[in-house]
């Protein structure tokens, strides 16, 4: 197909042609040209089916704004359904094709639901899907929604990348139209660094679509110039292709940079970039947006706004059609008219509601004055048109002006509203403004050009010089003030046939005044019932014909009516965008303990325990299931010896004169009289008495401390203990740094754990029972000089040890331990193995220090010193706290032992109903014991304490299970600890 | 001599990723040691600190290196510094405390942390993709020293030249830390 409608001019490059497709049909067009405008060239009109009646649709506008011509680009995985051909930029092999419609565009099977549109207006579906109620969700929503809707997904995963982004600005000018342009150059001319954005790839806004002229040459010109000279200046960052599309707190707006969408191949690039900007300020020259008049019928292929059928004659060089007439209520529709004459387009007629004379002088065009489009017929595409006075004018292309609205979203975003001028017929910026943020130009109300660029330019120099900088003593750009006369005219009342409101989500004018009908008066209310407003386009063209028709029905006026909440975004951010690069095993960091590497060449499965990657076994040769290799894990490390990179609990050095006394304020219990070279257990409270976490702490020298906190807990502890340090106990001598991922540590556990260590130690140091007894520590050396530190704790309740060493030798040491102990039948343990042993020896973790659970809970009421201060000390000692009949910690075995506890089942007293009121309490943790051969858990039950021996029911109505279980010490093994002390 | 030995394995070991001209690198034997001054032994500290490297110590939010060059003295806290230098033996804290006797609390970070460098005239622009700060030479001289947070990753970033960045974050997430920065220095390079 040839470009039949491509005429003189504009700003395409026709040089450049470019081939593409729509719907399989090869088309040609030029560098410059979006698809619309190449659509438009080729003589394609039909564009799509609209969302509801599958009414056949043409192309409606050429910005953001467009409701109608939304396709789907690209293919296969690469396809990217509703993008707006208005905003698509033309690229040689681009792919495009039509959505909404089963069969072809031109011969849509789902076109029947327009001839049932009498039955199908707002509400319907609450109105008739009702019953029964389960076939919502079912039956009736999926069903509507395949019948309804807009472009469908690959289902496949979106293969392009994309990236985020911070920019820093002292002013960012939102829209390169002549306002924008003009602000730009004042704050770059300053010496501010200045931030310049815009959704086109070309900018210049307007002045590229119309033919008013800047310091006496073309609009377009001067705009390019501008342009050059912002180029030029290193202080001044351009973004084309880039909506801002929200204003956030504090002068941060969100921006997304569309950089590969308008090239056949990303190269490898993200497609798309979501910008966060900081700007100490802004000036918002986003412009306004033309809107419709409702008429019968306004909804057909070849009905357009006005100002983008002059744009697409002024910067595209395409006629959107060969006989167009005018339908105005406002002067600016009359210089569509002039444009199109002058580019020698036949005008059949200009249609203006207003009993006037015309504000531009054309000779030979009819002037229909005082006089309505009342109805258009073309199916597929605009053939004539119908006015009031009965007369029938052929055209195919009608041009609408309703008059602009200013683009006020993102004046809204912080909650601002915005102003009715009635001398605008619009709504402009309200007088509270997100901080830092001023506005220019049309998005201001400044319509007209003169005006806009010499707002554009105050207001910049305005932001400019409050931070501190001298505007620069540059000329003004000059331009003439075109008329702007607009009458208040939203709708044809004598049209019989539906007349279009929302394009986008087919709401006409009959379901705004069904809506005041049925009582859903309020805007808001407005919008839910009909739609209205909602879906891609958020009602840019529609809203405001809406709300005064809502007016008119409640007899309000339009103020009084107002305006539903502008959000953002100003236009659709894609998901991928959002998601940026956090997906699949990006989403989130992940943290490796040192002997990964070995664990991973051993067999090892790995959890995610916060971020981090921990072995939780080891399989070996022969093992059918995870239980083959944790059993014996357990069972070796009782044995003999086993070996846990410990890695991820949290390490805290504290040095400073006051660090024995600042651990007083913070644990439970007292640390400031630990000797040098001995380890404790600590216990710490939450301010409310509650437990928060626990873990040993050595006393390496007279000043220096090492906490150990628990894994998921290490960061907050951190956090807490700086706070402290900084904030309550400020004349305190106190240095806190994390030393977690500085030392490699492993548990060595089991009765071979010492003979083991004995020959990776070196030898000067004795480590026998009595010079290195239970929770002693000392700085060391292994394997010839290589520092270390040595722990004599035990979480297994083994001889036991944690040796540390600097984290850079710690794979190296992994294998170091497990090749030493080879002739002990040493065994690499997982976290498994570490829960069972843990449990096997009762000592408590996150499943009973939940957060709801207190010292005296756990058994470890005495650790609460009363003799100091500490963090929660006080409201530890509330009387519900230390009830004698609290919850206590408590082991719990099968009566039945070859039955399997299950955690979380409730205990009740045998003979009494298992319900809410009877509940004891419940059981936190349970294991299958390798070394026992059954079941074992730990739970809290009231007053466990006293009640040892007592067999009770475990009951879990989630599981639909219950067993007799009997209350026993949670320490299933060594319950004396001989041999943690041997 | 010892039965067994250990083997150095740094997590970043190796890394030298040139896109253009600009280059991503890790720094061979870094050593990092935290010094904290003692509350009301300031003086005494700060009079030994420039005795051992003949620079005063730099404020908060800065960096500088030592008369000598050896060592890069990065001011992370009014009350805390970190010492940066090349090392291969693990004994970074011994080196330092020599340095300083017993003026100051020092703290072994060189395993905490890993470090890359990257520099040339894309780094900037790579940056801007993870790093929230403001890094424009206005905004962030040559010297000036940050903590902030890259990808969910706490980062120091010291900007040690025209176009050149040095940044340490946690080791045991250095696989992240380094494709965050590769990705950066990819998709804009």
């Amino acid at each position: 197909m040839s470009q039949q409608n491509r005429i003189e001019g504009g700003l395409v490059n026709r040089a450049k042609p470019l081939k593409f497709s729509f719907n399989g049909k090869a088309m040609q067009g030029y560098e410059g040209d979006t698809l619309a405008s190449a659509l438009l060239a080729n003589g394609q009109r039909l564009v799509g089916r609209s969302f509801k009646y599958h009414r056949p649709r043409g192309i409606f506008t050429a910005g953001s704004e467009e409701p109608n011509a939304l396709v789907h680009l690209r293919t296969a995985a690469h396809g990217e359904p509703n993008t707006r051909a208005t905003m698509a930029e033309l690229f040689d092999g681009l792919k495009a094709k039509s959505q909404n419609h089963r069969g072809s565009l031109e011969h849509d099977l789902m076109a029947v639901t327009d001839f049932l549109s009498p039955f199908l207006s707002a509400g319907f579906y609450y109105k008739t899907f009702m019953w029964p109620k389960s076939f919502w969700e079912k039956v009736y929503e999926p069903a509507i929604r395949a019948a309804a809707g807009l472009g469908a997904l690959s289902m496949k995963e979106d293969p392009d990348t994309y990236d985020k982004g911070f920019l820093h600005c002292d002013l960012l000018v939102i829209g390169a139209g002549p306002a924008g342009l003009a602000a730009a150059l004042a704050g770059g001319r300053a010496g501010a660094r200045v931030i310049l954005a815009d959704e086109d790839f070309l900018p210049g806004g307007r002045l590229n679509a119309e033919t008013l002229e800047v310091d006496g040459m073309p609009g377009a010109v001067w705009a390019a110039q501008a342009m050059a000279e912002l180029a030029s200046m290193d202080n001044v960052r351009i973004l084309t292709r880039t909506t801002v599309y929200g204003a956030y707190d504090h002068g941060i707006y969100g921006a997304l940079e569309r950089c590969t969408d308008h090239l056949a191949d990303a190269g490898g690039k993200p497609r798309q970039v979501l910008w966060r900007i900081y700007s100490k300020r802004a000036v918002l020259a986003a412009g306004s947006t033309e809107r419709p008049i409702a008429f019968g019928n306004n909804d057909r292929p070849g009905v357009m706004l006005a100002g983008a059928v002059r744009a697409y004659a002024n910067r595209f060089g395409v006629a959107p059609g060969r006989e167009v007439a005018v339908f105005t209520n406002n002067d600016d529709g009359w210089r569509t008219a002039a444009d199109l004459v002058a580019k020698g387009v036949d005008v059949r007629a200009v249609v203006d509601c207003r009993d006037a004379e015309p504000p531009v002088s054309l000779p030979g065009v009819r002037h229909v004055r005082g006089a309505a489009v009342v109805n258009t017929v073309g199916r597929k595409g605009l053939k004539a048109i119908t006015l009031t006075n009965g007369t029938t004018i052929p055209v195919d292309c009608l041009a609408v002006s309703g008059g602009w609205n200013p683009n006020v979203h993102l004046t809204c975003h912080q909650r601002g509203r915005p102003e009715w001028r009635d001398d605008l017929n619009a709504f402009v910026p309200g007088g509270v403004l997100p901080v830092g943020m001023a506005v220019a130009g049309a998005a201001n109300g400044s319509m007209t050009l003169s005006a806009a660029l010499a707002e554009g330019r105050a207001q910049a120099e305005g932001q400019i010089e409050a931070l501190g900088f001298t505007p620069a003593k540059a000329e003004a750009p000059k331009a003439a003030d075109e008329p702007r006369l607009a009458a208040a005219f939203w709708y044809v009342k004598e049209s019989t046939k539906r007349a279009w409101l929302d394009l986008q989500n087919d709401v006409t004018v009959k379901d705004v005044k069904l809506s005041y009908q049925e009582g859903f008066r309020s805007v808001e209310h407005l919008k839910r019932y009909t739609t209205l407003g909602m879906a891609t386009d958020q009602g840019k063209t529609a809203n405001i014909p809406a709300l005064a028709i809502m007016a008119e029905c409640t007899g309000k006026t339009i103020p009084e009516t107002g305006t539903t909440i502008f959000r953002p975004p100003y236009t659709p951010v894609p998901m991928g965008a959002l998601a940026g690069r956090s997906r699949g095993k990006d989403f989130r960091p992940y943290r490796l303990t040192p002997s990964h590497k070995w664990a991973e060449a051993n067999g090892a499965s790995f959890v995610t325990v916060g971020n981090w990657l921990r072995a939780e076994w080891y399989t070996r040769e022969g093992e059918k299931g995870w239980r083959d290799s944790v059993d014996r894990e357990a069972k070796m490390t009782r044995e003999s010896v086993g070996i846990c990179d410990v890695t991820t609990l949290g390490k805290i050095d504290i040095k400073g004169r006051d660090a024995g006394a600042f651990l007083d304020k913070v644990y439970s219990n007292t640390f400031s009289t630990l000797a040098v070279g001995k380890v404790r257990y600590g216990l710490m409270l939450r301010e409310d008495g509650i437990c928060y976490d626990d873990g040993t702490t050595a006393r390496l020298g007279e000043n220096h401390y090492v906490m150990t906190t628990t894994t998921a807990n290490a960061v907050l502890v951190f956090r807490r203990l700086e706070f402290a340090r900084q904030c309550l106990w400020p004349d305190m001598d106190v240095h806190l740094i994390s030393t977690t991922d500085g030392w490699a540590q492993f548990a060595v556990a089991g009765p071979k754990s010492r003979d083991l260590l004995r020959k990776v130690v070196d030898k000067e140091f004795d480590l026998s029972n009595e010079a290195f007894p239970f929770m002693a520590c000392g700085e060391i050396t292994v394997c010839g000089g290589m520092p270390a530190r040595l722990f004599r704790i035990s979480f297994s309740g083994e001889l036991a040890y944690e040796i540390a060493v600097p984290a850079r030798y710690g794979n190296s040491m992994m294998g170091v331990l497990v090749e030493a102990g080879k002739e002990f039948d040493a065994v690499p343990y997982g976290t498994e193995a570490l829960g069972v042993m843990r449990i096997e020896k009762g000592h408590a973790t996150a499943n009973e220090l939940n957060g709801q659970t207190t010292a005296h809970n756990i058994g470890l009421g005495k650790m609460v010193s009363q003799k100091k201060e500490c963090i929660g000390q006080v409201l530890s000692q509330r009387p519900e706290m230390i009830r004698e009949d609290a919850i206590r910690l408590m082991g719990f075995r099968p009566v039945d032992r070859s039955k399997k506890l299950i955690a979380g089942s409730h205990l009740i007293t045998k003979g009494e109903e298992a319900n809410m009121e009877n509940d004891q309490g419940w059981m936190t943790s349970v294991a299958y014991s390798p070394n026992l051969g059954h079941s074992i858990g730990l739970g809290f039950i009231k007053r466990g304490h006293e009640r040892k021996g007592e067999i009770v029911r475990a009951v879990s109505p989630v599981h639909g299970s219950e067993m007799e279980v009997e209350i026993v010490s949670a320490h299933f093994i060594d319950p004396e600890g001989e041999r943690l002390r041997g | 001599m010892a039965e067994f030995k250990l083997q150095a394995e740094p997590p970043l070991a190796g890394t030298d990723i040139q896109m253009g001209e600009t280059r991503l690198t890790a720094p061979k034997d870094l050593a990092v040691v935290a010094i904290a001054l003692p509350l009301g032994g300031e003086d005494k500290a700060l009079k030994a600190i420039k005795v051992a490297y003949g620079i005063a110590l730099p404020g908060p939010g800065l960096s500088a290196e030592a008369a000598d060059g050896s060592t890069r003295l990065m001011r992370t806290a009014p009350d805390q510094a970190l010492a940066i230098f090349t090392r291969a033996d693990p004994d970074a804290e011994k080196v330092v405390a020599e340095a300083l006797g017993d003026t100051v609390y020092l703290t072994d970070q060189t395993d905490t942390l890993c470090a890359l460098e990257l520099s040339g005239p894309g780094a900037r622009a790579a940056l801007e993709r993870i790093c929230p700060l403001d890094l424009h030479p206005q905004a962030f001289a040559i010297g000036a020293a940050a903590r902030t947070v890259m990808e969910h990753l706490g980062v120091f970033i010291a900007r040690t030249g025209e176009d050149s960045f040095l940044l340490l974050s946690a080791s045991s997430s250095a696989g992240s830390f380094l494709h965050a920065v590769e990705t950066s220095l990819k998709n804009t390079n």
